[in-house]
């Protein structure tokens, strides 16, 4: 879904240089749509990033504590960004239901609320994820990480 | 209770919590203290959607994932080589040039140490350079170029000046122009530093060979437009930011995917879905941290902080020094977006009151990161170059200090000379 999303972008936002060039005229909707793709795309790639552990994180600790010491620091870390993206997915979810109730309007006639709904949806699987991860690092069955 | 809390995420992120939860737990524990609905952390979240500039990030991204995994490296290694090979140190001036430019089109992830690394330090040693001269040559080169379009942290720092509001708009355009000078300074001192270091060997230089050249650019002749298309679009007016990014990934996917055929459709999937991790890594970062942000400036915080330097320091002169100082061990520590994006919305008002431009505090911020990428003993690069090329760190540590020490002082000519980065403006 992610390789198709960044697929469309590509061509979209090509489409619509060539039209402005070619037709003097942009295409209306295709700059807000990229606008929101760019959005969806980031929090996928974020989710993904979560699965394969490989957020932007200052590992100093990890680079000098001994293995047994870091599963422990991996448990709790985890935990913490797991109650955290947890809250994010929670309030975020209140933010869809207000656009929902009110009607807002992302661009043209198109409602605003299916889009915003990409947010508590991936901040949930994140918060689950490191959940997941949480509970493997102090199981001890963290499955290893290319990087 | 209240005061623990910030000590408490400073130790979790110093234990390796990823950087956007930490930014996004200060960001909702300040809300949650002045009653702000947490709701408003989905509302900053969405805000991505609402800046046209961002559609660059994942399109460069991606372009520049594809041009590290095609040939692109091989060719262009070979084209600067056949056309600067001939000079003295020329293979080391080839070796900053084409790591200058490929870091441009990447971003400072390290991929340029990978990827051109690999090339670059046999053909070196072949020509008889000294391998601690090597090793820190191209350790060094990961992270030059950053000042030249189309480099992501540029454009990072240009979409956070812009969300600061500052009497000074702060133009993508500009930074790129502001860019090109000290970028320039850097790789000249470095090239001087090589033709220094060139070895003194006996066996004569091979002259300028037309035919190689000549079967160098045809090699290369799909590759060539790009850097024009891209740099010259950009540098001359003609299109935006954005549309430069867009130009640029339908490109390099064309040439590699379809034209040349390097990275198979097979392939392809995986390598979009690499750099969709850096895009959502970058990305939840920035959303999280304009959160935080907000937070930060209707608490005051930078007035806070000014408050408190100015009792300590009243000229712009000692800023400049200290902030050198504080940048320095910050990039060392913390990779440069997630620094652009936690550090300016508290540095810029300050510097800004300090009568620094905000153009010129990108260049230096930057330049002073680009340092901090090699700065021992924990800068990335200095692992990632251990780590490509088999080397003790120790070892990289002494091959990269002399360029320290050279990049150090065009660190300073730049921080202390704002004309050179303002003069294109």
């Amino acid at each position: 879904m992610l390789v198709l999303m960044l697929l469309t972008m590509i061509l979209l936002a090509g489409a619509d240089i060539l039209a402005r060039s070619l037709f003097g005229g942009g295409i209306l909707w295709i700059p807000p749509l990229l606008r929101v793709m760019v959005l969806w795309v980031g929090l996928l790639g974020g989710l993904m990033a979560t699965r394969t552990r490989e957020h932007i994180a200052i590992d100093l600790v990890e680079r000098l504590a001994k293995p047994g010491v870091s599963r422990y620091l991996l448990a709790l870390t985890s935990a913490f960004s797991a109650f955290v993206c947890g809250a994010i997915a929670w309030h975020s979810k209140e933010f869809v239901l207000l656009a929902r109730e009110f009607n807002d309007i992302a661009f043209g006639n198109v409602p605003a609320w299916p889009l915003q709904l990409i947010i508590p949806f991936t901040f949930g699987l994140i918060a689950l994820r490191f959940a997941i991860q949480s509970v493997q690092a102090l199981t001890n069955r963290l499955p290893e990480t290319a990087s | 209770m209240a005061e623990l809390v910030p000590l408490l995420l400073l130790v979790l992120a110093l234990s390796g919590t990823p950087l956007f939860v930490v930014i996004a737990a200060s960001a909702l524990w300040g809300f949650y203290q002045t009653d702000v609905d947490l709701m408003v952390m989905a509302v900053e979240i969405y805000r991505i959607a609402e800046m046209p500039v961002l559609i660059a990030i994942p399109l460069f991204t991606f372009a520049g994932y594809i041009l590290g995994e095609s040939k692109a490296p091989q060719r262009l290694v070979r084209i600067t080589d056949a056309f600067l090979g001939w000079m003295p140190g020329g293979l080391a001036i080839v070796a900053l040039v084409t790591c200058a430019l490929f870091t441009a089109f990447t971003g400072a992830s390290g991929v340029t140490i990978v990827a051109l690394g690999a090339l670059l330090v046999p053909a070196l040693h072949k020509a008889g350079y000294h391998e601690r001269f090597n090793l820190g040559l191209v350790t060094t080169s990961g992270s030059l170029g950053l000042l030249f379009a189309p480099s992501l942290p540029l454009i990072l720092y240009g979409v956070v000046a812009q969300q600061m509001a500052l009497d000074t708009p702060v133009s993508i355009d500009d930074l790129f122009l502001a860019g090109l000078l000290p970028g320039g300074l850097m790789l000249l001192a470095l090239s001087i530093y090589s033709v220094m270091q060139a070895p003194k060997s006996d066996q004569p230089k091979p002259p300028f060979d037309r035919q190689e050249a000549w079967a160098a650019l045809k090699d290369s002749a799909w590759e060539i437009p790009l850097p024009m298309i891209v740099l010259g679009g950009i540098y001359g007016g003609y299109f935006a930011v954005s549309e430069a990014a867009a130009i640029t990934a339908f490109y390099v996917l064309l040439v590699s995917v379809v034209i040349r055929r390097e990275i198979s459709f097979t392939k392809l999937p995986e390598v979009m879905r690499d750099s969709m991790k850096l895009v959502g890594a970058i990305l939840l970062i920035l959303a999280v941290s304009m959160a935080s942000t907000n937070y930060m400036i209707d608490a005051g915080i930078p007035e806070q902080v000014f408050g408190f330097i100015q009792q300590h320091v009243s000229d712009g002169i000692t800023f400049l020094l200290l902030l050198t100082l504080f940048l320095l061990i910050l990039g060392m520590m913390l990779d440069i977006f997630s620094a652009i994006v936690i550090m300016i919305p508290i540095i810029l008002p300050i510097a800004v009151e300090y009568g620094i431009h905000p153009v010129h505090l990108g260049i230096l911020f930057l330049a002073n990161m680009q340092l901090g990428y090699f700065t021992p003993p924990v800068g990335m690069n200095l692992f990632i170059a251990s780590f490509r090329f088999n080397k003790p760190v120790m070892t990289l540590y002494r091959a990269t200090l002399p360029f320290f020490f050279i990049l150090l002082a065009t660190v300073l000519v730049i921080t202390f000379w704002p004309t050179l980065s303002l003069a294109l403006l």
